[in-house]
C-alpha cells in the first residue's frame, strides 16, 4: 500500500501524549540563567537615560544589556526593513518595547532586579488610529529608514510614500473608471478588522549561549530557523556557520513565531553573561510581542443589472504596529487577491502597510487575506441580495477557472475552487435564493446560512533544501529545517521519503531543525512546506533511489526500468524473488554492511512581481477554499451560536488526509473566534485585555455541533504527488461565511466590523427599528 | 523555605519549597517533570492541569506548599509501567492533538472527567473540558476519544 | 512571581492572631484570584497567611431551622457537588457550577470568592438572593453580617482588620425556587456580562415572594427590591413581568467594557429578567 494518502501515526505522537516532548521552555542547560525584560510603559518616548548599574550589582544578577551594549554590532534588524533595534536605542515606539534585558540566577531575582534599572523617558506624541497614522501630519515613527534586505526581495516593495506609510502595493486590470461608468449599480463599503492574537499556547521562548570559540548557539521556538540564523549572523557580523539555531517542536505557531523576536537581544545578553540564558515570555508579554494586523478595507464594486461584476476598486490599510516586520509582505499578499477569486475585467487594487505606536505585528495564518476576504465575501452577499440573485450562483458565475489569467497576469493552475464551493454549499443543504428570504416574524431566535470562498498565494520565489541519508540497515533519516508546530509536516515529509525509497513508514525518521546539520529552508510558513520541502525531500530521496537502482540493476542483471523499490528492497517487478535488500546493496556498493548513502536537493520556485506594475508570477501554487456556516441568532440578546461550519479545501493531493483535516479545523476555530469575539483592545496604546482572563480563545463549549472539512484534490502538476498546501486555506472564509449567515438570519442587516459581538447586533436591530 | 511531605506520581517525597513557589514550578524546576507546561499563568488555558487527590487543578495557581499530604498525578504518572494509559491510547488513535502543547493538560482533565463521569455524555464532556484550551482546534478529536472511552 | 513569606496556621483562630500581630499580612485561601494579582504585580504582599491547611473550615452542613453553613474554605466545586446544596439550594449549585472551569472550582473557595469582592462573579448574586450572611471571626469572637452589606463595592468589603471570613450562612430557602442565568457575550469561558438570580415562592399562580438580584452590572450584586414588591401577591402575567423587566433594565447603571456597551447591558438586563421571571412563573 502506498504511504501517500494514508493516515499513518503522527511523527512524535507518543511523545506528545506522554508529555515527553521537550518544548523550548523545557530546555535546561548547566549554569543556565533566566532573562527578564524591562519594557517601556509609554507608547512613544525619547529615551533620555538608561542606567542599569544598580541592577547589575543586585545579588544573583549576572548581566544586563541596554543600548550601551550595541557597540560593534549591526543594531537594527527585520525581515524586510531593518527598523527594529536589538534593544531600544534613542526612543521607544510602543508599550512593551524592550529597553533592557537582564540575566539572573532565577526568574524571581531577575524580576526583582528590574526595579533597579533607571530609565528616564520624554514622552512624544503618539498615533494609534490606522487612518490617522497614514495622514501626512501624523507623528512619524521612523524618520530614517534602514532598508537593507534579509531574504525577501526588496524590489517587490514600494517604500515611496514616506511618513508612516511603510509600503504600498498596487495592481490594476482594464480601465476602472470606464468599468464604473458602465455599471448599473455601485456598491461602496468599508470593513474593519481589529488586531487578534495568534494564541499559540506555548509562549515565545529561546535559550542562547556562546561557545568559547565564539560560535553562537540558540535554541528557539521559531518557525524560521534559517531566517533567525541569517538575522543573528548579520547583527553579530558572523559567518552563518558560526550561528547555530536549533528548533524543538513548537507548541503552536500559526505565524506568530515566523520572525526573529527574542533571539537578538537574548544572544547579546548571553554574550555578556558568558553563560547560557533562557528567556520565556509570560502571556502578557506575548500580547506585546506579536499579533495579527488590524485593517480598514474600502471596497467599491460596479455591477450590471444582470449581476455581472464589471469593476472593483479596493484600498486596504493594514495597521502594522511600530516595526515593519512582515508588514510589506502582508500588504503585497493581500493586494492581488483583494478583489477575490473572481474574474472582473476592470479593477484597481492598492494596499498600504502603516506604522502606528502599537505593539508589533507579524504574519498570521491567512496572511493579509483574511482581511480582504472579510470585505469581498460580505460584498458578494450584499450584491446578490440587492439584485435578487442566489449568492452561490453569483459566486459560481464569476469564480476563476483552470487556465484563467489572474490580475497579476499569470495563468492559474490547479484551480479547484468551484468544486470547493459547491461541495461546501451542498454540505449544509444550501437552498439557493431562499436563503436570503426574510426571517420569520415574532421569533426571537432565527437561523441563517452563509457562504464564502478564498484564494491565497504562497510566498514566491522561495527556496527549500533537504538531505536524506540511508543507512545500511534500510532505515533513513530526512534532514530538514522544516519545523514541527503541530501541522504534521514531519509526518508528511517522512511519507514522501518512504514512498520514494520504498521503505515502510517506521523506517523513516525526520530530524529537528539544527542549522549545523539541516540545510536551508525559507521557513515553515505560507502553507509552503508540503509543496516546497516535499519536493526537496522527494528529490533528495530520489538521488538515493537512483543509486539503489543502479547497483540493483547491475547485481540483478536487469534493466533499471524493470526494477522497483518496495518493502526495503530492490526487486524485479513481477518477480519478487529476484530481490536485493538494502543491506545487500550496501555490500555490493561498498563491500560492507555499514555506511551511508546520501541524497540532497535544493528546490527553488520561480516568480515574483514587478513592484511598479504588480504583474508577474505571485505564486508557485495558489490555494483555494470555501466555507459554509449556519448560525442561530438571538435577536433579543444579539448572541450568535454557530451551529455548523464546513470548509472545503483544495489540497491538490492530501498526503495525510487526517492531518489536513486537523489543520483545517484549527483554521476554522480560530476564524470563528475572530468572527465572533476575539479582539485586542488598546487604550492610548496600552493593551487592556492582554491576558487569557480577558482575551478568550474558543473553547470546547463554543465548538459547533457540526464541524468538519472536505478535501478537494485538484492535483498540481509540480507538487509532490500533486500536493499543494492547506495550513492557512480554511481560515479566511470563516469570518465572512459566519457574517453572511448572520446577515441572512437577520434579513440582510450586516455588521461590517469584526468581531460581530452581541451588542453590535442589538444596536443594528435597534437602529433599524428607529429608522422605521 | 518550607518542607512538605507529598506524593508525586505514586512515590512519597519530602520536598523543600519556597513560599511563593507554585506547584507547576516545583514539578518543572525541582522535579524535572516537564510534561505540565505553562500557557497563560492564570488558570484559564489548562495546559498545566494536574490531578491533586484525583481532582484536576491549575498547577500554575496552586502554591507548592499546598501539595502537603496530597497525592499529585502528572502526565508522567500515567504510563510509568511503560504501557500507555487508555486515555493516551485513545488520543493517539483519534489523533486528538496537533502541536501537543495542551495535550498533557487535556489528558489529565479527561482523567478527571472519567473519574467523575465514567460514561460522560457529549454535553458533560464539553462542560468539563471547556476550560482546557486548544488553539490547534482539535476539540472534535478529543471528544471522539472521550466518546470511545465512555463506551468502554 | 515576587517573593513573599508564608505563615501556615492550623486553625482559623490561630490565623486571626497572625493577622492581628502582623498588620501587613494578607490572607490567601484558594489563591486563584490573589496569585493572579501578585503575578501581574498589582498586589505585592510581604506576608501571606495560608488558610489552605486548615481542615475544619471547609465543612458544609445543613439544619432545617438554621439553614446551610458553608465553611469559608469549602471549594466552589464541593458546594456545587454537595448533596445538601443540591437538595435544598439547587440554584446555588447552579451558580457555583458556572464559575470559571473545573480546575478553578476545585481550588477556589467560597470565602475567598466573597472576600475578593469581584462584581463579575456568579455565586454572590445567588447568595444575595438567598439572603446569605457572612460569618466573621476575630479575636473578639464572631459576628454575622448580611452578604449584601458585606459587599461594599467593586473589590471592597466590610472586612475589618483582624477579621477573617469563617463561613457563609444561608437561611432556609423555604419554597423559593428559581434560576441563575449567566450571560456571556464572547466565549463560554468568560466571566458574566450579566448574571440574574430570580427566585420566587409561588402559590399556584400567585407570586408570594420574589427575590430578584442583578449581578455583574454594578459594583456589587443589586437586589431589585421595587421589582420584587411589584410582584408580591400578584399573578405573574406576561404584562407584569415585562413591567418589572423594563424597570430592572432602567434601574441599572453599568459601564462600557469589553463585554458590551452600557446601553446594551441595560437592554440585556431587561431581556434576561423577563426570561428569568417567565421561567420562575412556570415553576
Amino acid at each position: 500500500m502506498s504511504l501517500i494518502g494514508t493516515d499513518v501515526t503522527m511523527v512524535g505522537g507518543i511523545a506528545k501524549v506522554t508529555g515527553a516532548i521537550n518544548y523550548a521552555p523545557d530546555l535546561v542547560l548547566p549554569r543556565m540563567l533566566h532573562a527578564k525584560a524591562l519594557r517601556s510603559p509609554y507608547p512613544h518616548a525619547k529615551l533620555l537615560r538608561v542606567d542599569a548599574s544598580k541592577a547589575e550589582k543586585y545579588p544573583g544578577v549576572v548581566a544586563v544589556v541596554t543600548r550601551d551594549d550595541l557597540t560593534g554590532l549591526n543594531p537594527y534588524f527585520g525581515p524586510v526593513v531593518d527598523d527594529q533595534p536589538v534593544v531600544a536605542t534613542d526612543r521607544v515606539r510602543h508599550v512593551g518595547e524592550v529597553v533592557a534585558l537582564l540575566a539572573a540566577e532565577s526568574r524571581e531575582i531577575a524580576e526583582e532586579a528590574l526595579d533597579l534599572i533607571q530609565v528616564e523617558y520624554e514622552e512624544l506624541p503618539a498615533v494609534f488610529d490606522l487612518l490617522e497614522a497614514a495622514k501626512p501630519d501624523a507623528p512619524v515613527l521612523h524618520a530614517q529608514r534602514n532598508e537593507t534586505n534579509a531574504g525577501v526581495h526588496r524590489e517587490e516593495f514600494n517604500f515611496e510614500l514616506g511618513g508612516n506609510v511603510c509600503s504600498v502595493f498596487r495592481v490594476e486590470d482594464g480601465n476602472i473608471e470606464k468599468g464604473f461608468q458602465e455599471a448599473d449599480e455601485i456598491f461602496d463599503n468599508t470593513y474593519t478588522l481589529p488586531p487578534v492574537q495568534h494564541g499559540h499556547i506555548e509562549p515565545h521562548a529561546a535559550t542562547a549561549y556562546w561557545e568559547p570559540s565564539g560560535k553562537l548557539v540558540v535554541h528557539s521556538a521559531s518557525q524560521n530557523p534559517s531566517g533567525v540564523q541569517e538575522q543573528l549572523a548579520q547583527i553579530f557580523k558572523l559567518p552563518e556557520n558560526q550561528v547555530r539555531v536549533i528548533v524543538p517542536p513548537l507548541g503552536g505557531g500559526y505565524g506568530g513565531k515566523t520572525h526573529a523576536r527574542l533571539e537578538p537581544a537574548l544572544a547579546l545578553l548571553a554574550r555578556k553573561a558568558r553563560r547560557p540564558v533562557q528567556w520565556v515570555l509570560t502571556r502578557d508579554e506575548v500580547f506585546l510581542t506579536g499579533r495579527r494586523y488590524g485593517a480598514v478595507v474600502k471596497i467599491k464594486t460596479g455591477v450590471k443589472r444582470d449581476g455581472t461584476i464589471i469593476a472593483r476598486e479596493v484600498q486596504v490599510f493594514y495597521e502594522i504596529g511600530a516595526y515593519a516586520l512582515n508588514g510589506p509582505v502582508n500588504a503585497k499578499t493581500g493586494c492581488y487577491v483583494s478583489s477575490g477569486p473572481y474574474n472582473i475585467p476592470n479593477r484597481s487594487l492598492s494596499t498600504y502597510s502603516v506604522y502606528t505606536n502599537l505593539p508589533p505585528t507579524g504574519p498570521f495564518r491567512g496572511v493579509g487575506v483574511s482581511h480582504v476576504c472579510w470585505a469581498y465575501e460580505s460584498e458578494m452577499d450584499d450584491i446578490a441580495r440587492r439584485l435578487g440573485l442566489d449568492p452561490l450562483a453569483l459566486r459560481l458565475r464569476h469564480l476563476v477557472k483552470e487556465g484563467d489569467v489572474f490580475v497579476t497576469g499569470e495563468k492559474l493552475v490547479s484551480v479547484g475552487i468551484t468544486d470547493c464551493l459547491q461541495r461546501a454549499a451542498a454540505a449544509i443543504g444550501w437552498k439557493g435564493k431562499e436563503e436570503q428570504s426574510a426571517p420569520p416574524a415574532g421569533k426571537d431566535v432565527v437561523r441563517g446560512k452563509g457562504l464564502a470562498v478564498t484564494i491565497k498565494s504562497t510566498t514566491t520565489p522561495t527556496t527549500s533544501s533537504a538531505q536524506v541519508r540511508l543507512n545500511a540497515d534500510g532505515s533513513a533519516i530526512l534532514l530538514t529545517s522544516s519545523v514541527d508546530m503541530g501541522q504534521g509536516a514531519l509526518t508528511s515529509l517522512a511519507q514522501i521519503v518512504g514512498d520514494e525509497l520504498g521503505l515502510p513508514f517506521e523506517k523513516v525518521s525526520v530530524s529537528f531543525p539544527d542549522t549545523d546539520i539541516t540545510p536551508y529552508d525559507k521557513s515553515s510558513s505560507s502553507s509552503r512546506t508540503t509543496f516546497h520541502m516535499g519536493q526537496a525531500a522527494q528529490k533528495a530521496a530520489g538521488e538515493i533511489r537512483n543509486q539503489l537502482l543502479e547497483v540493483g540493476a547491475k547485481k540483478l542483471e536487469a534493466r533499471i526500468e524493470d526494477l522497483e523499490l518496495r518493502d526495503g528492497a530492490v526487486s524485479v517487478r513481477g518477480v519478487p524473488d529476484r530481490r536485493l535488500s538494502i543491506t545487500d546493496i550496501f555490500k555490493a556498493r561498498f563491500g560492507s554492511s555499514v555506511g551511508s548513502m546520501f541524497g540532497g536537493y535544493c528546490f527553488k520556485t520561480e516568480g515574483g512581481l514587478n513592484a511598479r506594475t504588480g504583474k508577474g508570477k505571485a505564486a508557485a501554487f495558489w490555494f483555494f477554499s470555501a466555507c459554509a456556516a449556519e448560525v442561530e441568532v438571538d435577536r433579543e440578546t444579539g448572541k450568535t451560536r454557530v451551529l455548523r461550519i464546513v470548509t472545503a479545501v483544495d489540497a491538490g493531493k492530501a498526503i495525510h488526509p487526517k492531518q489536513c483535516g486537523l489543520q483545517n479545523e484549527g483554521s476554522m476555530l480560530s476564524g470563528m473566534g475572530s468572527a465572533l469575539f476575539e479582539e485586542m483592545v488598546y487604550d492610548n496604546g496600552q493593551p487592556i485585555n492582554s491576558s487569557f482572563l480577558e482575551y478568550m480563545l474558543p473553547s470546547m463549549e463554543d465548538h459547533p455541533a457540526e464541524f468538519h472539512s472536505i478535501l478537494v484534490e485538484t492535483p498540481h502538476p509540480k507538487g509532490p504527488h500533486g500536493a499543494k498546501g492547506v495550513g492557512e486555506a480554511a481560515l479566511p472564509p470563516v469570518a465572512p461565511a459566519i457574517g453572511n449567515a448572520i446577515a441572512n438570519a437577520l434579513g440582510g442587516i450586516r455588521c461590517r466590523d469584526l468581531p460581530i459581538k452581541p451588542d453590535k447586533i442589538v444596536a443594528m436591530l435597534d437602529a433599524l427599528k428607529e429608522s422605521r | 523555605m518550607l518542607t512538605i511531605s507529598t506524593t508525586i506520581n505514586g512515590s512519597p517525597q519530602d520536598l523543600t519549597v519556597r513560599p511563593n513557589q507554585t506547584l507547576l514550578e516545583c514539578l518543572r524546576d525541582d522535579l524535572s517533570l516537564k510534561g505540565s507546561v505553562e500557557g497563560c499563568g492564570v488558570g484559564v488555558c489548562g495546559s498545566c492541569t494536574v490531578l491533586v487527590d484525583g481532582r484536576p487543578v491549575s498547577s500554575c495557581l496552586m502554591l507548592a506548599t499546598n501539595a502537603a499530604g496530597k497525592a499529585v498525578t502528572t502526565i508522567e504518572g500515567l504510563s510509568q509501567s511503560g504501557e500507555l494509559d487508555p486515555v493516551q491510547k485513545a488520543f493517539l488513535k483519534h489523533q486528538a492533538f496537533q502541536c501537543g502543547y495542551c495535550t498533557p493538560g487535556m489528558i489529565m482533565a479527561v482523567k478527571g472527567l472519567l473519574a467523575n463521569h465514567p460514561h460522560p455524555t457529549e454535553a458533560q464532556t464539553r462542560d468539563y473540558l471547556s476550560g482546557n484550551l486548544c488553539r490547534c482546534g482539535t476539540y472534535a478529536e478529543v471528544m471522539a476519544a472521550v466518546k470511545e472511552l465512555a463506551e468502554e | 512571581m515576587r517573593r513573599f513569606d508564608l505563615v501556615e496556621p492550623t486553625t482559623l483562630e490561630e490565623a486571626c492572631s497572625v493577622i492581628v500581630d502582623n498588620g501587613d499580612a494578607k490572607v490567601i485561601a484558594g489563591g486563584t484570584a490573589l496569585l493572579t494579582l501578585i503575578k501581574h504585580g498589582i498586589f505585592v504582599p510581604k506576608t501571606l497567611v495560608n488558610l489552605k491547611k486548615i481542615k475544619a473550615a471547609s465543612e458544609i452542613s445543613f439544619e432545617p431551622q438554621a439553614g446551610l453553613r458553608i465553611g469559608a474554605l469549602a471549594a466552589i466545586y464541593d458546594i456545587e457537588a454537595s448533596p445538601l446544596v443540591r437538595q435544598h439550594y439547587p440554584v446555588l449549585a447552579e451558580a457555583c457550577h458556572v464559575v470559571a472551569n473545573i480546575r478553578i472550582r476545585n481550588m477556589a473557595t467560597l470565602g475567598g470568592n466573597v472576600a475578593h469582592g469581584d462584581y463579575q462573579s456568579d455565586p454572590p448574586t445567588v447568595l444575595v438572593a438567598l439572603d446569605a450572611a457572612v460569618e466573621l471571626l476575630s479575636r473578639a469572637g464572631t459576628r454575622q453580617i448580611k452578604l449584601t452589606d458585606f459587599l461594599k463595592g467593586s473589590y471592597e468589603t466590610a472586612l475589618e482588620p483582624g477579621e477573617l471570613i469563617s463561613a457563609l450562612i444561608v437561611p432556609p430557602a423555604g419554597h423559593l425556587r428559581g434560576t441563575y442565568s449567566k450571560f456571556t457575550t464572547g466565549s463560554s469561558e468568560e466571566r458574566p456580562c450579566v448574571g440574574i438570580a430570580a427566585l420566587a415562592t409561588m402559590d399556584k399562580d400567585i407570586c408570594m415572594e420574589l427575590r430578584l438580584v442583578i449581578g455583574a452590572v454594578s459594583p456589587k450584586p443589586m437586589r431589585f427590591k421595587s421589582g420584587e414588591s411589584m410582584a408580591r401577591g400578584e399573578r405573574l402575567t406576561a404584562e407584569l413581568i415585562e413591567r418589572i423587566a423594563l424597570a430592572a433594565g432602567q434601574s441599572v447603571d453599568p459601564i462600557d467594557d469589553l463585554r458590551g456597551t452600557a446601553d446594551y447591558k441595560r437592554h440585556l438586563v431587561h431581556v434576561l429578567v423577563r426570561r428569568a421571571l417567565s421561567a420562575a412563573a412556570q415553576h
